[in-house]
């Protein structure tokens, strides 16, 4: 892989964005035919996007809404301003 | 949602503090979620995120109401989330020697038998270690796989939130890919 141009890295990852030109991705398909090393670190990139997709959502504790309001500083008086 | 959000809005700016209870409840689960990945503590997390609630409420007149609300909520979070991991940096260095000790540094007083981090990664839940790699990434890798992988935001939306052109976007996503798949090699 040390041979392969650099950019055929970067289209992996104009690939992996969704945002890669059709002439882009007809070059980067024909390397990848014949280089496995570059296959391999697409596989990889593959993984690694697959292995942070795959994170658990993770929520706020309970009464988060409950703190914020307690930490919200005291509202002005406002009565007779508005119109 | 985004027509009950600009409702609220109006109501607190009108000074009805209790209308920015459903703010709250519609952005938090989002927001804490950003702060614990960046973070990766529940406690800073929940702090973080409500100190982001906060902020939005008191500058809450300084948001342009044409624009997307949660734009402007995940800069403040992202931010506040990048200040405290700034600020968290160790002052001292593990290959710094050791005050009076001749030559000993920080590696010295750590146990041999200690797990080596590869191996410690091995030993982990699969969902801890999910975030044990997101924790290694520098800060501004971390930034951008977080608000593209975890909250599903456009490459647009990333460039908006943190004030960066889409270029350096794209070019920070692509270097956090390779940090991560390097990480992940590596066992």
């Amino acid at each position: 892989m040390s041979t392969c141009p650099k950019y055929i890295i970067e289209y992996m990852h104009e690939y992996l964005d969704g945002d890669i030109s059709r002439e882009h991705e007809q070059v980067l398909k024909q390397h990848l035919k014949t280089c496995t090393a570059c296959q391999e670190h697409m596989h990889q990139l593959s993984d690694t996007v697959a292995f942070i997709k795959s994170a658990s959502p993770v929520t706020a504790p309970p009464h988060f809404e409950e703190e914020v309001m307690k930490r919200l500083p005291k509202p002005k008086n406002r009565i007779g301003v508005q119109k | 949602m985004d027509a009950l959000v600009k409702k609220r809005i109006k109501q607190v700016l009108k000074g009805d503090q209790n209308a920015f209870a459903d703010i709250v409840s519609l952005y938090q689960h989002k927001l804490y979620q950003i702060c614990y990945r960046m973070l990766g503590n529940k406690q800073e997390a929940e702090d973080i995120a409500q100190e982001a609630f906060v902020r939005a409420y008191i500058n809450l007149h300084t948001f342009d109401q044409k624009k997307k609300f949660s734009t402007w909520l995940y800069r403040i979070a992202t931010n506040l989330c990048i200040d405290r991991i700034r600020k968290k940096k160790p002052d001292y260095y593990l290959d710094a020697e050791v005050e009076g000790t001749d030559g000993l540094n920080m590696y010295s007083h750590i146990a041999n038998e200690d797990p080596q981090p590869e191996d410690a990664a091995l030993q982990m839940e699969f969902q801890e270690r999910i975030q044990y790699e997101i924790s290694r990434l520098p800060e501004k890798y971390r930034t951008v796989i977080v608000l593209k992988y975890i909250e599903e935001c456009s490459l647009q939306e990333i460039s908006e939130i943190l004030d960066l052109p889409l270029g350096t976007v794209k070019t920070r996503i692509h270097r956090g890919r390779e940090a991560l798949r390097k990480q992940l090699n590596k066992l």
